[in-house]
């Protein structure tokens, strides 16, 4: 095994290495930041999603509530507005965003 | 989808490189002419092999986009782009590195090697102006598609221009003549090159699984603005 000669030439030679380590480690931070927005955002539309079912839960048991249940449920479900087809196109482009 | 694996192919790179560093460090000996200052190439030189492969195969990758005019071939040829261009730097870095202990420059700019590494360089830094340049995103992805095609085209013409060229300052690490790498040396370099390849394939995965999941929220992000659960109950199960 050759002992490393680490005199003039070793400051060049650690000097490419550090750099090289330097580069992936700026990379993978950048890629950590990118994905703690990612968790982050999640976690809000997680307790969005929490919430609306909540208010969806409670809004249903206030209609049972009702004298007339069975019309008041059915404004429920009919009056709610569709959502556009061209949803599902803008889902399948959205996969690819670079 | 794009996460499948990734665990492994990371814990491969990890022991390639070490395995790599081992070897250049602890087992390839000292070059006779360079001397310690060698041990550079082990690094630089699969940077550049790899970088130059990923460049074209970018150029592929935008073959499929253009021919299947699936939007996923474009994200493989953004990401193997921009992968690249980061080994590129760190090409040219360690280059540099190199050239200021043997040659006692920074730079060289009668070299052919170099000149020609950073033109090809140069013209992939204007793959990102060029490509978020243009808004409607089904016309960006078709035209960073032809650039990257015509540009993946000119890496190996390029790199053949080169060693065709009669300037041979910069050393050649798989020379036809005078000898080329001994053994031990070409194992470790061999090595350093899988090591290299491991790793780009490596965080290109890693950012299109990244890229993935962020379009995936938007999506998920879309679905629950929509005024009704249905849009929702479409989506959750594709986000899981």
């Amino acid at each position: 095994m050759p002992a490393l000669p680490l005199d003039e030439a070793g400051k060049y030679v650690a000097g490419a290495y550090v750099v090289f380590v330097v580069l992936i480690v700026i990379y993978v931070s950048i890629m950590a930041i990118k994905l703690q927005r990612i968790e982050r955002e999640l976690r809000e539309l997680a307790s969005f999603a929490e919430q609306r079912s909540d208010r969806d839960t409670s809004e249903g048991a206030s209609n049972s509530d009702s004298s007339r249940p069975s019309e008041v449920v059915a404004v429920g479900i009919q009056g709610e507005p569709h959502p556009p087809p061209a949803d599902a196109e803008r889902s399948t482009r959205a996969e690819s965003d670079v | 989808m794009y996460g499948k694996g990734l665990r492994s192919l990371s814990i491969a790179t990890v022991a390639a490189l070490a395995v790599g560093l081992s070897l250049v460090f602890f087992y390839a000996p000292l070059d006779a002419d360079q001397g310690f200052i060698q041990k550079i190439f082990y690094l630089h030189v699969p940077l550049a092999i790899v970088a130059l492969l990923g460049f074209v195969a970018g150029g592929v990758f935008a073959i499929l986009h253009l021919r299947s005019g699936d939007s996923r071939w474009d994200a493989y040829s953004y990401v193997s782009i921009h992968m690249s261009v980061i080994f590129g730097v760190a090409v040219l870095i360690t280059g540099s590195i190199w050239a200021k202990a043997s040659w006692g420059h920074w730079w060289v700019w009668d070299e052919p090697t170099l000149v020609s590494f950073l033109i090809v360089f140069l013209m992939y830094a204007t793959y990102y102006p060029f490509r978020y340049a243009i808004e409607d995103r089904d016309r960006q992805a078709r035209y960073a598609s032809v650039f990257a095609i015509t540009a993946g085209a000119f890496v190996p013409l390029n790199f053949t221009a080169v060693r065709l060229a009669e300037s041979l300052v910069h050393p050649r690490v798989f020379a036809t003549t005078g000898g080329g790498l001994p053994g031990s040396m070409m194992l470790t370099f061999l090595v350093c090159l899988a090591a290299m390849a491991l790793l780009w394939v490596t965080l290109v995965k890693f950012e299109l699984t990244a890229k993935s999941a962020s379009g995936q929220l938007k999506r998920l992000r879309r679905a629950l603005d929509a005024p009704s659960p249905a849009a929702a109950s479409r989506i959750a199960p594709e986000v899981r």
